[in-house]
C-alpha cells in the first residue's frame, strides 16, 4: 500500500522521535509512505481572518502537488499540520470566493515537466480533492484493527496511558470532524489495541496553552500542570500526544512546570507513534527515547514494572 | 463597571469592520458566558471572552482594543465548540487584532524571542506566534 505523508517542519527537526517511529510503524504495516516532493510549511496556524488569504496557499499548494503525483489521501501525524491542511480543503469546497482567491495565486506556479522538463504554467484548479487524513484515523480505517491485531509483537499490556488530543485534532467538529469535540474516543480506541489501558481523565480535550508558552511562559506551563495532573491523579503511566507542540509544553517544559508546582511529581510525554512502533517490535534505538526530557526508558522493557516507572 | 456609549457611525463602522472580517455575526451572543467559563486562559484575562464580544457589540472600539486579551486567546477553539450560538469568538479575536494599529503595542514579533530560545521551540511555533501575533 502506497500512500502520501505529509511531516512538515517540526518532525524534520525538534520532533524527529515522531517522523522515524512513524516511519518505522508503517513499514511494518506494509505502507510506503511518500512524500509529496517540494512540500512547504503548512503554516502551522489556519489564518483566521477573511482578509487573509496569502496563509492559505502555502497549505493548498502542498495538497495540489500530493494531487499532481496522483494521491487522493495525504496522511499527517502533527494535529497543526492536521489542522491547517484539512480546513484549507474545507474552504475550498465550501467557499466560492475563497477558492477564486487561493487559486489565483496558485495558477501562476511554475510547472515542470518530468520528462521533457518543460516549463508551464497551466495547472488546474485546486478544488481539495485530497482528503486530508490523520495516522490515528488512517488506522482505524484503512489499515484496520483486525491487521494491526495480527501484527502486534509486544502488547503494552497493563501500561496505563492517558490519551491527549489537545485542541488542533478535534476542533472546529465541522471542519475536522475527527470525533466528537466533547467526548472523543478515537486514541483511546488506538490504546487499547495496543494493549494500554486508556486512562480517562477530564483534561483530555484541554488547551496545553499552545503557542502561548512563547510568550505567556508562566500560564501556559499552569495549562499544561492542569493537564498533567489530571492524568497523573486518574493513574496514568504515561501521557500519549500527537502534537509537537504538546510535547514540548509538556515534556521539555516539564522540569520548569515541576519547579511552579511542588505537589506534581512528574509523567512521562510519549507520542502515540512510539507506543505503535514499540508494539509493533520496532528496536528501542529507533523511537527517538533520547529526544525525550522526562526519562521514558523504562516504559518499553519487555518486562515492566510498574513499581519502577511511578 | 461604568463605560460611556457613543452614538453615530464610528462605533458602527467598526462593529461592521468585526464582522466583515470574522465572518461571524456578534449580535447573535446572548452572554451566557460559557466560553469563558472553559477558556483555559480565563485566568490571565483583563476582560474575559464573553465581555470582548460585549464590547464590540457595544462598538467600544479603544476599550476592546487596549485589551491583553487578545494576546491571551491560544485559538483553542473551546469556546467555539461550546457557543449554543455557534459564533466563533478566536476569529472574533483575530479580527480585533486584525483592525490594531501595525506600529500598536504588545503585538509579538520575532524580536522577543532570545536566540537560545529559538534555538529550543519547535518551528511550528515560531511560524504559529509570528502568524498570530506580528503583522
Amino acid at each position: 500500500m502506497k500512500v502520501h505523508y505529509y511531516p512538515g517542519c517540526t518532525l524534520k527537526e525538534k520532533a524527529v522521535a515522531l517522523d522515524l517511529s512513524t516511519r518505522e510503524a508503517m513499514k511494518l504495516l506494509d505502507v510506503e509512505l511518500i512524500e509529496p516532493e517540494g512540500w512547504t510549511c503548512c503554516g502551522a496556524e489556519y489564518p483566521l481572518t477573511e482578509e487573509k488569504i496569502m496563509g492559505l496557499a502555502a497549505p493548498a499548494r502542498v495538497l495540489r502537488q500530493v494531487r499532481e503525483e496522483g494521491g487522493d489521501v495525504v496522511i499527517t501525524t502533527c494535529s497543526f499540520c492536521y489542522a491547517v491542511l484539512k480546513r484549507v480543503n474545507y474552504a475550498l469546497q465550501t467557499d466560492a470566493l475563497k477558492h477564486k482567491r487561493i487559486n489565483a495565486y496558485l495558477k501562476d506556479d511554475i510547472k515542470i515537466d518530468p520528462l521533457t522538463k518543460e516549463r508551464t504554467t497551466n495547472f488546474e484548479a485546486y478544488n481539495g480533492e485530497v482528503k486530508v487524513v490523520h495516522l490515528l484515523e488512517y488506522l482505524r480505517d484503512r489499515v484496520g484493527p483486525g491487521k494491526i491485531a495480527s501484527r502486534l509483537k509486544r502488547p503494552l499490556r497493563g501500561l496505563k496511558v492517558a490519551p491527549y488530543y489537545g485542541c488542533r485534532l478535534l476542533r472546529p467538529q465541522k471542519e475536522l470532524a475527527l470525533d466528537e469535540p466533547d467526548n472523543p474516543h478515537i486514541f483511546e480506541e488506538f490504546l487499547k489495541a495496543m494493549g494500554c489501558e486508556a486512562v480517562d481523565y477530564p483534561f483530555k480535550q484541554e488547551c496545553c496553552g499552545s503557542y502561548l508558552s512563547v510568550s505567556l511562559p508562566e500560564a501556559a506551563a499552569e495549562a499544561s500542570y492542569r493537564v498533567l495532573r489530571a492524568a497523573r491523579m486518574n493513574g496514568a503511566q504515561a501521557i500519549a500526544v500527537s502534537c509537537p507542540l504538546c510535547f514540548y509544553n509538556m515534556d521539555k517544559r516539564q522540569a520548569k512546570i515541576r519547579e511552579m508546582f511542588l505537589d506534581f511529581p512528574g509523567l512521562p510525554v510519549l507520542f502515540f507513534t512510539q507506543i505503535l512502533a514499540w508494539a509493533l517490535g520496532v528496536d528501542k534505538g529507533a523511537l527517538g527515547l533520547d529526544d525525550h526530557a522526562v526519562p521514558v526508558d523504562k516504559l518499553f522493557e519487555d518486562k515492566r514494572n510498574a513499581e519502577v516507572i511511578l | 463597571m461604568r463605560v460611556k456609549l457613543k452614538a453615530g457611525p464610528e462605533p458602527r463602522k467598526f462593529i461592521e469592520r468585526i464582522e466583515e472580517l470574522s465572518g461571524e455575526n456578534v449580535y447573535a451572543c446572548y452572554q451566557c458566558g460559557r466560553c469563558s467559563a472553559g477558556c483555559p486562559m480565563a485566568a490571565e484575562m483583563d476582560y474575559l471572552p464573553n465581555q470582548i464580544i460585549r464590547l464590540v457589540q457595544m462598538g467600544l472600539e479603544d476599550e476592546v482594543l487596549r485589551s491583553k486579551t487578545l494576546f491571551m486567546c491560544a485559538s483553542c477553539f473551546t469556546c467555539q465548540s461550546r457557543c449554543p450560538k455557534g459564533i466563533d469568538l478566536a476569529r472574533v479575536m483575530e479580527a480585533v487584532r486584525y483592525v490594531l494599529d501595525p506600529k500598536g503595542r504588545d503585538a509579538f514579533g520575532p524580536n522577543e524571542i532570545s536566540p537560545e530560545l529559538a534555538q529550543e521551540l519547535p518551528q511550528q511555533v515560531l511560524v504559529a506566534i509570528c502568524r498570530k501575533f506580528s503583522k
